[in-house]
Formats: structure tokens, C-alpha cells, sequence
């Protein structure tokens, strides 16, 4: 193999396969590291924004991004251990659970003998009850196409029984592939018990390593992540592997399966599904698990780290229409969080912010950096002629965005019996639009009412925002409730809002009125038959007061309280808005974007040569790019003939072109200039055609002519 | 919502293409049924000699496209660092552009590159040779910290391919992060399409130790991954960067369209014959054609060559 630096090693024209670049710099070698795996000094340079020329100032900027990535690493840890965090507790139940199954399966197996040493020295077990042969079987619906998600589950339930002192192995559908068949499964299983590395596919070896030290006190457990995607015959032979040794090897398995519990049936022989001894157990809903990691990464900010409106709707998009996935939706607030720092110069002020754990601490500066005055939030509220200049300081920001997750969890709570869906109100609730709406709409009512002002909004007829979306439909649906939902809707609203005074003591006093209305439910209940139904009339009507009440302070909780990041000053700070950037790096188009290459070459390469305001076919063009275009008038059949006339047209055109400017032109200059299309020969232009349509067959906008159609080649691409 | 509709109308208006082409191919195909024979093709030696010849085009502007990427080279390496998978989209060769940036900005890793272009590419040998480099990084580290010996290992060439991913996956108590960074031109290439492959370079890409870079070229890429691989294992940051350069390299092993069909056959079939054999026997092939194509003045073809020259050429192989 060739070590070389820089240069591309080739031996005569015929390149290698692969080779060392280089290795890494001894530099590095000598770069000590601080603190955890990526928290080392990380020698990326930024500064392409900020160039100055000052040294006081370059040494500032290199401070600042020192800044920027250890902030952008503590944001990073932040939401990935909050995230851990979150599906951890989600999990714990139904780990629990599977563990204690578990251990009953063990016990029970070993109730008819525990191993020992004389059954692992027979050269195979003789197992004659059928019963006996039964393995242990725990079915984990994950209710989910998408297995992607369930990965982490169960690495996570194997950690989970490995320190709860089984043997765990971790098996995925790679393993039970067809091409690597049993042997490759057995393999697998022998490297992650043994903890070695296994050249013979044996079982016996794992037998013999049971009995050995204390290893036969645990389980084995064999987890199986997606078995819908393994092989069924692979699985099966594994299975009745397993069956026949299961008396030496207590071997007990656990199968990931997507939706149904009769994927064992369906992918699995019937002699196999018999040895299988199942109990069933469900892991929680993805929707569950979307809301949790939502409210506890993007509601509650606790990373000092919040994404724009528009970033919110592509996300949510994305998981809606495309994906699916929770792994994509956090691998979007990871992009988005990387994209951030990268690009948001001041990104390096954010340190301790809307941490809080920070809260007490001293690390929330007291004021913004100086050059965040220049920031379009800032400056827009400094020229607003009528707003008080309320151009307060992180802590400011802290407070108002607490407030802000805090009516939005308010109204999750309220609509969580409509099934309303937290990434749908987050976005909404995210929208400066619908907030200024609301505003507006606030004070065009204003000098007609007496009311009280957390009244206003419910009643609002020309509110627009009432008459649609999620959180006025929510506020709705709160005055439909019954009052024992109510009762319970206020209590959560009360132990939400702790902690924020000008709201609490508001629900406070809902819950006090609720309670003299209680009483007055149990009064009435004391008194006689016939009073009561004369006074149902008067309960309803104020139990229909009290549900408007508690509309109206939702109501009035979302107008007041419910200010999007994107309406607060110096957002931009910690606010990632970039949805173009963060779509680009997320989702790749190439069909798109090669073809929009090849159409529009003129906007990268911007030569002068070609013309600049048409993609009109010219000689001066990219050839593939000339030759894509003149596909376009082609079917979806291009009759190689035709294609190569037009093209070879095209490069001749100029010369024509140009042997009549030479005649007409007098300037020397010009004559020169021309001297190079006269040269063009046939073979030349062939050679260019040949060129270009290979380059289009590696972008695979072209299929090759077949035995059929020798004279056509196949477009593949129609439109964008 | 407005947005739906802009899908609806997008799906619209791809159905719309797609079937006025398939229109006019039928009307095209009636009215043009001219031939490629027809033609006065050049002899495919010559058509050979003239692609080879191609006059540059737009060279500044292709040199001043590249160049202009430069500015994204700390970008990428942050997202590199961070766990990110570089994947290179867009029209034009990105060889240079790649190597440019893996031989300026990568300095500090380990860097290994494969030319995915290639028929046929042995991943266990890169697998090797990354696991060797990386050994290589971690003794020095270890010797370094420890002032001592560092201990043995098992010579990579005879492990496993999950011993090696284990290897580049097993977390190692150094001083300092060692990574080693994968370079893969055309990862959609013709000798790394198949699905196994595809499989093989995920499970290497998520490793601890492995950073992966790569491009694509072709417009249906996408569809070598499946979830797992894409958020997971290879957790892709795609870049568009149309380059404009002339797939010199990638082109190579393509038969040229309007060369005689009997010729690219051969070459085709020749290829099948030699993907079909020993890594040393086509080692043996790959000297005899390079020591030909060295000497091209020298008497005599492969056929004539006298034993004692074949000796001579293959010594280095035969008693390596």
C-alpha cells in the first residue's frame, strides 16, 4: 500500500482502489486535551465573517469562537443527556417488567435442573419432553413501522438486564441474513456472550462457558431488535437450535416486532413458532415519546438553544409527511444546533443562558455584547416610535420564554383530551405572526370593554385568531369540559404555572371559585330530590360560567404570556431561523439539484462567454450542459443521430457566426479570437458528444441504448 | 394549506412531464429512425485519442468554483467532528475538491481514500489499512503517555471484518481523539453499489474512530440507504457542490457511445474476466499492463514476452 501526502498515487494511468492520504499530523499529537471526549480544543477556525484586521480584535474573535463551540458542546450534551433522560423514564416500566419476566422464566427453567457439569461433557443434550424444549419468549410490540426509533430501546433494555446480571446479547436482522446464515447469527451470539473473538460457529462453546465459573446462576438473554426484517428460515433453524439446547443453556429471547404479534407466525416455520413459548409486552406510543422529547428539548429551553417558527414547521413537516422518526427529528435539532453555531456570529454570548441549572449561578451575563445592539430584532424594536424601549437582558429573555413554555404546556393540558398533539401547538404557538395578531386584535377591543382584561379575549367576536387554528380550537374545547374534567384540567394548570405569579395566582383564583362551586354541587346533592332538579338549571349555568372563565384565562394566558422567541429582542442570539440551510445540509435533492446544475450552469460558473440571461443552446457552453439541454426536446427516447446532429450544429454554429464578425470586424484582436473554432474537427466533436454522455450516464439522467433500441438512449428524469 | 397545495401541484406537474415525453417519444420515434451507423463515426482509436485531447473549457471559472468552496473547508470539519457524515452532491468531479480539502483541513486525521469509480474494491483491505493506521496513532499515543512499550496485537490482515469494526469501534484511553477519516469518491460508484457493500461502509461509518466523507454522483443515490444507514450509521450533512470538471477518472471504465459496440462488449467482458480472478493474479495482470504500457516503443507485444522478463517484472510480487 503507498503513504503518500497530498498527491494521488497512481502506478502508470490505472489508479488504486483505495490508500493512505496521510496519517495523522504529529501536531496533533502534542495537543493536550481538557476535559471529556469532545470537549478538547476544537481548532476550527470561523472567523471567515468576522475578519478584522486589529490584533486585539482577532484575538477577541478567537476567543469568541472558543466560545461558540464550547457552548454549542455544552448545548449538545445538554439536550442529548435531556433527551436520554426523557426516554429513559418512558422505558422504565416496561423494562421493569421484562426484566421480572425474565427472572420468573429463569427460575422456571431451572426448576427442572440447573446445569452442571456432567450435562455440558454429554455431547448433546437428550431432551425428550416436548415442553422441555420450550423456549421463553417475550414479544415487544413497538408499535412502530419505522424500527429505526426502537434501536436505542433496545440497547438500552439489554444495558437494562446486563446490570440486572443476565447475559445479554444483542442481536439485529444483519445477523440473520441469508448470505451469513446461521453460522452468522451463532457467531454473533458467541462474540457479544463470550466476549471474544469466535472463528468457529459453535453452540457447544457457549454450553461449555455456561457452566463454567458462575456463569449458570444468570439468564441468557438473546434480544432480537427487528425480527420482522431477519430471514425466516435462518430464524427458525436459529430457534430450534436454541429449543434443543435450551436445558444446558437457559437461553431466553427477546423479539422486537414492528405492529402485530403474529409476525412469529407469518415469518417463522410452524415447527419453530411451536418451540416458542411467547408473553407479549408494548413499548410506549411513538406520539407519547414525540411529545416527551418536544417538551422536554424545544418547550422547556434547556439547552440555551431554540429554533424559529419556520425551522419548527420543517421539522414537524418532516416528521409528519416524510419520516416519521424520532431519530430524524432529533438528528434535525442536532443539524440545526451545529448550524447555528457555525453561523450566528454572537452565538458565543449564549453561555449559561436558559440553563437552569444556571439560574443560580452567576454565568448569565447581565447584558448582551455590544454588537448585539446592531441585530435586526434590536434595532427594529429601538425604531418602533410608540414601544417603550424594552431592550432588557438575558435574564429578561429567560423569563419570558419560561413563560411562554409554560402556556404552552398550559394548553397541551387543556387539549390533551382532543388528542392535540404537542409538535403541532409548539409550532403554532411559535408563529410572531398569530402573536401580533393577537395583539392587534387585543387592542382594537380594548376601549369598548369593561370587562376584566383576561375576559376580553374569549369573547373577542372579530378575534381572527379564534376562528381557527389548534390553540383556538383548544381554547374551545375548554369550555365544553365537564366539570370533573375541569376541576382536574385547573389542578394541573395550577402545578404547571408554579412559579410564575402573574399566572398562578390567576388560576388560583379559578380554583377557589371552582371549589365554592363544589361545595355548592354537594349542598344542593344534601337537599332534597325535586329542589335539585329545579336548581339544575341555576348549576349548569354556573358550572357554563366557570368553564368561560377558565377559557377566558386561557385565552388570556396565550395573548399576554405567550410571546414566541421570534418577537423577543436579541433572538437571533439563540434563535436558529435558517430553514433553507438546515433543509439543505438534512435532506439532499440530487435528482433536483444535478439537473438544475446541468439547466442553469451559467449561474455558478458565470462566464462571460455564454449568455448571461437565457439558457439558450450556445457553442460556448458546458458540452453536457448543452447536450442536457437539448435533451429536453427530446421524449423520453433520443435518437442518437438527431442528438448528435443538433450538438455538433450547436458547436459549428459559432464558427459560422464568428467567420462573419471576422469579415465584418476589422480588429485584429477579434480575428484572433476565432482562429480556435476553425479547428474543430469531426472526430473532436465526437469525442465531446462521447464525453457528455458518459457524464450524464454517471449522473444517471441517461440509461444506455439496449440490444433493442441500439440507436436510442432513455431519459430518465422528466421535470424537476 | 398552501403548502400542500405546492405539493400537489408539484406531483402534478412531474406527472404532466412525464407523460408529454412519453408523447413525443412516440411521435419522435415515428418520424426519426435514423441510425447511428449513418454517421461518419471516426475509427475508435482516434475517437480514443481525441477524448483523451479534449480541449479544456472554462477552466477559470471551474478553478474559481472549486476555490470558492475553500470557505466552507472549517465548516466541514466541525460537522465532521461533531459526528456528521460529509456526503458531496452535485454536477462535476469533486475528486480534487475533496482531496484539496481532506489534504488541507484534515491534517490531524488519519486520512484513507477509495475511488468508489473503481470495479471492484476489497473493503476488507481498507478496513485493514484503517485499522492499521489507527493502531499506528494509538501506539505512538500510548507509548508517549506511557514512556514504555506499548502491548501487541494480533497482525488486522488475518482478522475478521467484525473483528476490525469492533477494532475501529472499541473505545481506546488516549490522550487525544484519534480518528481516521474515510474518503470515498463516488460511494455510489459501480464497485460499491451493491446493497451488502452499502451495509458494510455503514457499519464502518458509525464507528467511534471512523469520520466518513464521500460523493455521489448519480441522482437516484439516495436510494442505497435506508433509514438506519441514513440517520444512524452514516448521519449524512449533505453539501451541493456543483464542481463543473470533467469526470476524467469516473469516465474511464464507461464505453464510449458512439465507439463500435463490439469493442465496449470486449472491454465489458474483459473486465468480468478479471473482477472473476485472485486479488494476486490480477495484480499480476495490472504490472504486465503497466510494464506495456511503460514501454510502449519496446519490440514485441504480451505475447512474445520472453519468460525471463515476466520473471524479471513479477519478482517483487512472487518474493514479496
Amino acid at each position: 500500500m503507498a503513504v503518500c501526502s497530498g498527491s494521488l498515487i497512481r502506478v502508470g494511468k490505472v489508479p488504486f482502489p483505495f490508500y493512505v492520504l496521510h496519517k495523522a499530523s504529529d501536531c496533533q499529537q502534542r495537543v493536550k486535551k481538557p476535559v471529556g471526549r469532545s470537549s478538547r480544543k476544537v481548532k476550527v477556525n470561523l472567523s471567515a465573517s468576522l475578519a478584522t484586521s486589529d490584533e486585539g480584535e482577532m484575538q477577541d474573535d478567537q476567543l469568541h469562537e472558543n466560545s461558540r463551540m464550547k457552548n454549542f458542546h455544552n448545548a449538545w450534551v445538554k439536550i442529548e443527556s435531556t433527551i436520554k433522560d426523557v426516554l429513559h423514564n418512558i422505558n422504565a416500566d416496561v423494562f421493569n417488567e421484562v426484566d421480572s419476566w425474565v427472572h420468573k422464566s429463569f427460575d422456571s427453567i431451572c426448576s427442572n435442573g440447573k446445569p452442571d457439569a456432567n450435562k455440558a461433557t454429554c455431547a448433546y443434550p437428550i431432551v425428550t419432553d416436548v415442553t422441555a424444549k420450550q423456549i421463553f419468549t417475550a414479544l415487544v410490540v413497538m408499535n412502530n413501522m419505522e424500527f429505526v426509533d426502537d434501536l436505542q430501546t433496545f440497547a438500552d433494555l439489554g444495558t437494562h438486564l446486563q446490570s440486572h446480571g443476565c447475559h445479554v446479547a444483542n442481536l439485529s436482522s444483519v445477523d440473520f441474513s441469508v448470505k451469513s446464515g446461521i453460522g452468522g447469527c451463532l457467531r454473533s451470539l458467541l462474540r457479544q456472550i463470550l466476549s471474544s473473538s469466535i472463528d468457529v460457529a459453535d453452540i457447544s462453546v457457549l454450553a461449555s462457558w455456561y457452566i463454567e465459573h458462575d456463569n449458570y446462576k444468570h439468564p441468557v438473554v438473546v434480544i432480537i431488535e427487528d425480527m420482522d426484517r431477519c430471514s425466516g428460515p435462518v430464524l427458525s433453524d436459529f430457534i430450534l437450535m436454541l429449543s434443543e439446547w435450551v436445558i444446558k443453556i437457559p437461553v431466553i429471547l427477546i423479539l422486537g416486532v414492528a405492529t402485530t404479534l403474529d409476525a412469529s407466525k407469518s415469518i417463522l416455520t410452524s415447527k419453530a413458532v411451536q418451540h416458542l413459548s411467547p408473553s407479549k409486552f408494548f413499548l410506549g406510543s411513538p406520539a407519547d415519546r414525540l411529545d416527551a422529547i418536544i417538551k422536554a428539548v424545544l418547550v422547556k429551553p434547556c439547552s440555551g438553544f431554540l429554533v424559529g417558527h419556520k425551522v419548527a414547521g420543517f421539522i414537524r413537516n418532516c416528521f409528519l409527511r416524510q419520516d416519521g422518526t424520532l431519530t430524524s427529528l432529533v438528528r434535525a435539532v442536532k443539524m440545526a444546533l451545529v448550524q447555528h453555531f457555525l453561523m450566528e456570529p454572537l452565538s458565543f454570548a449564549v453561555n449559561g443562558l436558559l440553563d437552569e441549572e444556571s439560574e443560580e449561578s452567576t454565568s448569565v451575563a447581565e447584558a448582551w455584547p455590544k454588537q448585539a445592539f446592531d441585530l435586526p430584532s434590536c434595532s427594529r424594536r429601538l425604531s418602533e416610535p410608540k414601544s417603550e424601549v424594552a431592550l432588557d437582558g438575558p435574564s429578561k429573555m429567560i423569563e419570558v420564554m419560561n413563560l411562554w413554555s409554560c402556556v404552552v404546556l398550559c394548553l397541551h393540558e387543556a387539549g390533551k383530551k382532543q388528542k392535540t398533539t404537542l409538535l403541532d401547538l409548539y409550532y403554532e404557538a411559535l408563529d410572531p405572526k398569530l402573536y401580533n395578531l393577537r395583539h392587534s386584535d387585543h387592542l382594537e377591543l380594548k376601549p369598548d370593554s369593561q370587562r376584566p382584561s383576561w375576559i376580553q379575549g374569549i369573547n373577542g367576536t372579530s378575534s381572527k385568531m379564534q376562528k381557527g387554528g389548534l390553540i383556538g380550537q383548544t381554547t374551545r374545547q375548554v369550555r365544553d369540559l365537564s366539570p370533573a374534567a375541569l376541576l382536574q384540567l385547573v389542578e394541573k394548570w395550577s402545578k404547571q404555572t408554579d412559579g410564575f405569579i402573574e399566572i398562578h395566582e390567576k388560576v388560583k383564583e379559578l380554583q377557589l371559585q371552582e371549589k365554592i362551586e363544589d361545595d355548592t354541587l354537594k349542598e344542593l346533592a344534601n337537599r332534597s330530590r325535586r329542589q335539585t332538579i329545579r336548581n339544575s338549571g341555576n348549576l349548569d349555568r354556573s358550572t357554563k360560567t366557570l368553564n368561560d372563565k377558565a377559557a377566558a384565562l386561557i385565552s388570556c394566558m396565550t395573548r399576554d404570556h405567550m410571546q414566541p422567541i421570534e418577537c423577543i429582542p436579541f433572538h437571533e442570539i439563540v434563535c436558529f431561523k435558517n430553514v433553507d440551510k438546515l433543509q439543505a445540509a438534512l435532506c439532499g435533492d440530487p435528482r433536483r439539484r444535478i439537473q438544475l446544475d446541468l439547466l442553469e450552469c451559467h449561474n455558478f460558473l458565470k462566464c462571460s462567454c455564454c449568455g448571461k440571461s437565457s439558457n439558450a443552446p450556445s457553442s460556448s457552453m458546458h458540452d453536457t450542459t448543452l447536450m442536457y439541454t437539448l435533451a429536453q426536446e427530446h421524449g423520453d427516447l433520443i435518437n442518437l443521430h438527431d442528438w448528435y446532429q443538433s450538438f455538433r450544429a450547436i458547436i459549428f454554429q459559432k464558427t459560422v457566426k464568428e467567420r462573419h464578425r471576422m469579415k465584418v470586424s476589422p480588429s485584429p484582436k477579434k480575428r484572433k479570437m476565432t482562429a480556435e473554432p476553425q479547428n474543430i474537427t469531426e472526430a473532436s466533436v465526437q469525442a465531446r458528444f462521447c464525453r457528455a454522455v458518459t457524464e450524464l450516464q454517471i449522473t444517471g439522467l441517461l440509461r444506455m441504448p439496449s440490444k433493442r433500441r441500439p440507436d436510442f438512449v432513455q431519459r430518465v428524469a422528466f421535470g424537476l | 394549506m398552501d403548502e400542500n397545495d405546492m405539493i400537489d401541484e408539484e406531483e402534478y406537474e412531474f406527472s404532466r412531464n412525464y407523460f408529454l415525453a412519453k408523447e413525443s417519444g412516440k411521435s419522435v420515434k415515428k418520424s426519426s429512425a435514423h441510425k447511428v451507423s449513418e454517421l461518419n463515426l471516426a475509427d475508435e482509436q482516434e475517437l480514443r485519442a481525441e477524448v483523451s485531447n479534449i480541449e479544456p473549457r472554462h477552466e477559470k471559472e471551474i478553478a474559481l468554483l472549486i476555490n470558492s468552496y475553500k470557505k466552507l473547508y472549517n465548516e466541514w470539519v466541525f460537522e465532521l467532528r461533531y459526528g456528521f457524515g460529509i456526503l458531496m452532491y452535485g454536477f462535476g468531479s469533486k475528486k480534487t475538491l475533496i482531496e484539496d480539502f481532506a489534504s488541507t483541513a484534515l491534517t490531524e486525521y488519519n486520512v484513507i481514500v477509495v475511488n468508489g469509480y473503481l470495479q471492484s474494491i476489497n473493503l476488507k483491505q481498507v478496513a485493514t489499512a484503517m485499522a492499521e493506521v489507527l493502531w499506528d496513532q494509538l501506539k505512538m499515543q500510548l507509548r508517549s503517555a506511557s514512556g514504555g512499550t506499548s502491548r501487541d496485537q494480533q497482525p488486522f490482515n488475518s482478522r475478521s471484518m467484525d473483528d476490525l469494526i469492533a477494532f475501529l469501534d472499541e473505545p481506546h484511553k488516549t490522550e487525544n481523539e484519534c480518528l481516521v477519516c474515510l474518503v470515498i469518491h463516488n460511494i455510489d460508484g459501480p464497485g460499491l453499489r451493491d446493497s451488502d457493500t452499502q451495509h458494510l461502509l455503514a457499519r464502518i461509518a458509525a464507528c467511534s474512530h471512523v469520520r466518513i466523507v464521500a460523493s455521489i454522483d448519480h441522482v437516484n443515490a439516495p436510494l442505497l440507504w435506508d433509514k438506519k444507514m441514513v440517520h444512524v450509521q452514516f448521519n449524512w450533512c449533505w453539501h451541493h457542490v456543483p464542481t463543473f470538471a470533467p469526470y476524467k477518472i469516473e469516465g474511464v471504465f464507461h464505453p464510449l457511445i458512439l465507439a463500435h459496440g463490439g469493442t465496449s462488449q470486449s472491454v465489458k467482458t474483459a473486465s468480468i474476466v478479471l473482477q472473476s480472478l485472485t486479488p494476486n493474479a490480477q495484480s499480476v495482470f495490472k504490472v504486465l499492463a503497466e510494464h506495456q504500457l511503460a514501454h510502449p516503443d519496446e519490440e514485441g507485444t504480451c505475447l512474445t514476452f520472453s519468460v525471463f522478463k515476466i520473471h524479471h517484472v513479477l519478482g517483487d510480487i512472487w518474493y514479496d
